[in-house]
């Protein structure tokens, strides 16, 4: 009888991987098992339309929030006009104060815009706007002050307006600066507030369209555990034996996407007319920024990975240890 | 690849049964072998250590020297793919037609379709089943769905043939059929082994002969010969 020890065997190696060395035989595979599965999905449509919905209202969710959030800012900023700050100056004061401050000013890169409205200016205004033009005429002195109002240029935080305020506060003539910060911060606030409510719902959701198509990759795998078993018996690979389920997970994902876009769209269309008069547009339509088709792309792709995601977890439960003959 | 050595093969289950006690026995590379023992003999336990579908608790197994023990789990589908298995109840997918079954070997080995259908063509008319390609394991009697799992069994052309009870339930004579069925794929070279508890059909095979007993070798005719030889006797 022959030494039990091991021998030296490695360029005798006869079960290294072999595996599939011709891709095109690989692609074809591929398409058998990817028609393959198709068919299956469709064959049991009464599951699979459940599953796309879970999975569609899973991704319909933080997919509205993130459109919402991405129109937010916008709106606002079109409802209430650019952030900025205005100026007032001393009542009484000559003219050209005013003027000097608008022109320092007129260099700053902070500043997208300068509207110098004058005593006189606001004067005028008043008595148009309130109509006691007679009252004012007695007068001997103008009570209302001149004033600069400065637009924030784009981009730029609401901090950059107090270093601004900081500075022509200590100019001469310069009575009060007062910035139109509270919608603002509230818009910055209400915006970031709904941003992380999109975060925390997506990762939520997104972890029970896993679980979702995991859970039904899994039913399908049980439904075929005889002929993985025969598969495994002669010697089929991990990933050979997974692949039909991976594409399960890819068309529930997929179709999870699709429905979700749908429920989207759909959800945009019976929101629009109550949104458009609260924005004050009184034309017919809404534009909403976002509603892009790389929108759709990126939700379809999510789908697909959430999809695969739960297939794969579902295989790694079910597959690793599949017993074979009862052992 | 087909010579069989198992040395001090101990299998104990999680239940703490030992269903193969330091089981030391080899086969030589082309050679046909009975495996026989009464029931939970520890027979079906020998052949799934052999496919590595399960892992001895000590002891070595060597496939032409090499220790298949430590095979690492991504190998494992290879080496599979070179022994060909058979069982009593032949494991036929019901959906698939016969073709497809004996197919699927070579499918997982990811063979191209022309040399796929060749192979499984070969196969059948080897069994004699060419012409019931297109049906379904249920429209197949007995005997038909048994052969249909060794044309399956030997499609991918292995080494190392294996059969656990493969006439568990079939008449005599179809039992005689497929034991000579196995005779003929060793005739070509493979190494045959065919757990069965039907001693009266395997004498009548004239091959070796290996009874287990509660996990341990009782009695060895390929030993014995040679011993009884020595001893100037003889024995058919
Ligand atoms: N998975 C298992 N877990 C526990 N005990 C097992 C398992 N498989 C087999 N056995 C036990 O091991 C012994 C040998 O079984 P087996 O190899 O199937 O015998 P045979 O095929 O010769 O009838 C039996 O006592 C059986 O009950
Ligand atoms: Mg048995």
């Amino acid at each position: 009888m022959k030494s039990p020890a091991r021998r030296k065997t490695r360029q005798a190696d006869p079960w290294g991987r072999r595996g599939f060395r011709n891709p095109a035989i690989w692609l074809t595979d591929h398409a058998m098992v990817a028609r393959d599965s198709l068919a299956f999905v469709s064959g049991r449509l009464g599951t699979s339309v459940v599953v796309w919905l879970l999975v569609g209202i899973a991704l319909a969710l933080p997919g509205g929030l993130y459109l919402l959030q991405a129109n937010l800012g916008g709106m606002m900023a079109d409802w209430e006009g650019r952030p900025g700050l205005t100026v007032y100056f001393e009542p009484g004061l000559a003219a050209e104060r005013p003027r000097a401050v608008r022109d320092s000013l007129a260099d700053d890169e902070r500043v997208a815009g300068l509207q110098l409205t004058s005593a006189e200016e606001a004067l005028t205004e008043f008595q148009r706007f309130s109509g006691i033009s007679d009252a004012l005429a007695h007068l001997d002195r103008n009570p209302l002050p001149a004033s600069l109002r400065v637009t924030l240029a784009e981009g730029l935080p609401v901090e950059t307006l107090d270093d601004l305020a900081e500075i022509l506060t200590g100019r001469e003539g310069v009575d009060d600066v007062s910035i139109e910060r509270t919608w603002m911060e509230r818009v910055q606030a209400m915006t970031e507030a709904v941003r992380r409510l999109g975060m925390l719902l997506a990762l939520l959701f997104s972890v029970g369209a896993v679980l979702v198509t995991a859970t039904s990759v899994r039913l399908a795998i049980e439904a075929r555990l005889d002929e993985l078993r025969v598969m495994k018996l002669v010697g089929a690979t991990q990933a050979y034996m997974r692949r039909p389920f991976l594409y399960f997970g890819l068309y529930y994902g997929l179709g999870g996407a699709l429905v979700g876009s749908m429920l989207i769209s759909a959800l945009l269309l019976f929101l629009e007319p109550p949104l458009a008069r609260l924005m004050g547009s009184y034309g017919e339509s809404l534009s909403i920024s976002g509603l892009t088709p790389f929108f759709f792309a990126q939700l379809l792709l999510l789908g697909a990975a959430l999809g695969v995601g739960g297939a794969l977890l579902a295989a790694r439960q079910r597959l690793t240890d599949l017993d074979v003959l009862g052992n | 690849m087909g010579r069989i050595e198992f040395h001090q093969v101990t299998k104990r289950f999680d239940n703490g049964m030992e269903a193969l006690k330091a089981l030391s026995v080899s086969f030589d590379e082309g050679s046909m072998c009975f495996l026989t023992g009464h029931s939970g003999a520890g027979k079906s336990t020998f052949l799934k250590l052999l496919l590595r579908l399960a892992i001895p608790t000590r002891g070595q197994i060597l496939i032409n020297g090499v220790n298949i023990v430590q095979l690492a789990q991504r190998r494992l589908p290879y080496y599979r793919q070179g022994i060909g298995a058979v069982f009593q109840d032949h494991h036929l997918l019901a959906h698939r037609t016969v073709y497809e079954n004996v197919a699927l070997p070579l499918r997982v080995a990811g063979m191209r379709e022309r040399d796929l259908a060749r192979r499984v063509r070969a196969a059948l008319s080897r069994v004699g089943l060419l012409e019931k390609e297109r049906l379904y394991p249920r429209h197949l009697s007995t005997g038909e769905q048994q052969r249909v799992g060794i044309a399956r069994a030997v499609v991918n052309r292995p080494r190392i043939l294996i059969a656990d009870e493969p006439t568990g339930n079939l008449d005599p004579a179809l039992s005689q059929d497929i034991m000579r069925l196995f005779e003929q794929f060793n005739e070509v070279g493979t190494t045959v082994i065919v757990a069965s508890h039907d001693l009266a059909l395997i004498r009548s095979m004239g091959k070796r002969i290996i009874e287990l007993h509660n996990g341990e070798l009782r009695h060895d005719s390929l030993v014995a010969s040679v011993a009884d030889a020595a001893a100037g006797g003889g024995d058919t």
